[in-house]
């Protein structure tokens, strides 16, 4: 099993070592991190460390010299977001630091999304996003969203203040089975409950897995709503769209 | 005691009779709405509508307050925001994706600032309602901090991009936008207004509590000294951390929300700064009925939280039994109390 000395970056032995607690947690980052070159891990720490300017140089710089895409988003942005995650689920960091931190990936994304859609690598699954009727917040959707497509998945941003019939429609639209809804407001939340029952009165509630999250919704209020799950952040919102997709 | 004296005195942790029920955000429902006539979006851009609407928490919920402010975007609207006005059912809203300002060089506080109607139809509402109602209830305006602003003004993901990237611009910026919370603050005041909400929100959610210290402390000791009601600071979301800070202001109250226990909160606040809050909105007074919203109310009395009410500003669709139970349960409570001693 691989150690934490065998990781060859030091500050990313450091956040491992400062803020990974949970046992399996830290067993899996450091196996992520062990088997990344110390190119994959300097790109990682820049994004962990919120620096656009150097994850879009050393991505630019790994892509020239012939690394595959795919090794630079897994062992690069998404094993950093993957730190990140977990110290902002850990209130170690906070929004601004998850902000600066989602940029830097968007500026290593652009050199990687152009390689991955030419290649035609297929998608997990398809998950239709959006904020719900009312509510104009979407920093917690966008964020969910960005970690979606990392992982994997072909995402249809809705945007904020969706209707419940723009959701029915780009279900059918696109055909997508799986639903993620945000909202911020206590006001708002009753929304998703709405919205869920649009799909039972639409007679589509059946064909889709429907999530739900933002700041002020719970596990209970999803479960009220008869959501099928709740995500408490990105790192969540992930790990459910892949259950729902069947690739957990 | 009546209902304005009970609350004054709550607010600045004297005795009471019995613990006032207050609400320093809004209480306004879609059937409240229709009793009186002033439905969303007239009630929030009318004074006798706004007026009208704000006066059923005394009169039909037998709340001890009344506030008129129902939303968060008024004086965004007089800085020059968009807003998406919605409809009976739902919120105003500022359109943060479209931001008016990008840099602390673009900030203007209008010189007329107090006389656009979204501000003016506040001001009006608490003369309306201080004429019509004395001094038997509390009337309770509401400014908005800098940092809310920022969010309105700037867009909530610049503005926090800005507070990491920049903290010496970020300062500038709160600086100037809080003589738009003051101006504002004063002119509800003026206007008859015996306390003031004033929701800053720097919530556990998205900003960490050394954030607070930071950017708001001494703002928010500013505002407690320069407008001369009792404030109450309303952060939504975990505030445990910063609940230390916020205690130091000079605040008369803090406004707390669900997410932290009564216990705890009173823990750090008692003495220092009174406690309004905490009744669940979402699972609880939207979701639940009159008993779970009963027992979340002896949790608050039983902590020796100075004034009860909701959370936030309550989901427009809730049902009225549940917020009529909240002073029935308040009475009731202290019913109990008399009998035992």
């Amino acid at each position: 099993m691989p150690e934490l000395h065998d990781i060859a970056n030091e500050f990313i032995r450091q956040e491992i070592d400062e803020f990974i607690e949970r046992p399996d947690e830290r067993a899996r980052i450091i196996g992520l991190f062990a088997k990344a070159s110390e190119q994959m891990q300097a790109i990682a720490a820049a994004l962990i460390d919120g620096d656009h300017e150097t994850v879009d140089r050393l991505t630019a710089e790994a892509i020239a010299a012939g690394v595959h895409a795919m090794e630079v988003m897994d062992d690069g942005l998404i094993a950093g977001m993957a730190i990140v995650g977990i110290k902002f689920r850990q209130n170690f960091i906070f929004v601004p630091e998850v902000l600066s931190c989602a940029r830097a990936m968007k500026a290593g994304m652009v050199h990687i999304e152009p390689i991955l859609s030419a290649a035609g690598i297929e998608k997990l699954g398809k998950v239709i996003m959006g904020t719900v009727k009312g509510d104009l917040h979407d920093i917690g959707k966008n964020l969910c969203i960005m970690m979606l497509r990392g992982a994997g998945f072909e995402v249809i941003d809705l945007g904020v203040d969706t209707s419940q019939d723009r959701f029915i429609d780009a279900i059918e639209e696109h055909g997508a089975n799986i639903l993620g809804m945000s909202a911020l407001l206590t006001t708002t939340m009753p929304n998703m409950g709405k919205t869920i029952e649009a799909f039972i009165d639409a007679g589509l509630r059946d064909d889709i897995r429907i999530m739900v999250g933002g700041a002020p919704v719970t596990q209970d209020f999803a479960d009220e709503m008869g959501a099928d799950g709740y995500g408490k952040d990105a790192l969540a919102c992930v790990s459910l769209a892949k259950q729902f997709a069947g690739k957990a | 005691m009546n209902s304005r004296q009970r609350v004054l005195a709550a607010l600045n942790r004297q005795p009471v009779d019995r613990t006032p029920v207050c609400n320093p955000t809004s209480v306004a429902t879609v059937e409240l709405m229709d009793l009186v006539d002033a439905p969303f979006p007239n009630a929030n851009r009318e004074p006798e509508r706004m007026a009208r609407l704000a006066a059923t928490s005394y009169t039909e919920l037998g709340f001890d307050s009344i506030m008129p402010v129902f939303s968060i975007i008024q004086e965004s609207s007089a800085l020059g925001c968009k807003i998406q006005w919605e409809q009976k059912d739902n919120w105003p809203t500022v359109r943060m994706r479209e931001p008016i300002w990008q840099t602390a060089d673009d900030i203007r506080v209008p010189d007329d600032f107090l006389d656009h109607p979204d501000t003016r139809c506040v001001t009006e509402a608490i003369r309306l309602l201080r004429r019509e109602y004395g001094n038997e209830v509390a009337i309770i305006g509401k400014t908005m901090g800098p940092w809310s602003l920022g969010y309105h003004c700037f867009g909530v993901e610049p503005f926090l991009l800005l507070s990491l990237d920049n903290p010496g611009q970020t300062k500038l910026c709160l600086d100037r936008m809080k003589e738009a919370t003051i101006r504002f603050g004063l002119a509800q005041i003026e206007a008859g207004a015996d306390a003031l909400t004033l929701p800053d929100h720097a919530t556990g959610d998205l900003v960490s509590a050394q954030y607070y210290a930071r950017y708001l402390r001494d703002l928010h000791i500013e505002f407690a000294e320069r407008l001369k009601v009792p404030i109450i600071l309303h952060i939504c979301g975990r505030t445990v951390d910063r609940m230390p800070y916020i205690a130091e202001t000079g605040m008369a109250a803090f406004h707390y929300d669900s997410k932290n226990g009564p216990e705890e909160s009173m823990a750090i606040c008692r003495d220092r700064v009174a406690l309004v809050g905490n009744i669940n909105n979402p699972e609880t007074l939207f979701s639940k009925g009159p008993e779970a919203v009963r027992a979340e109310v002896v949790r608050n009395l039983e902590a020796g939280v100075n004034l009860v009410g909701p959370e936030c500003a309550i989901p427009l669709q809730t049902a009225i039994e549940n917020l009529k139970e909240i002073p029935r349960a308040v009475r009731d409570w202290h019913n109990d109390r008399a009998r035992i001693n």
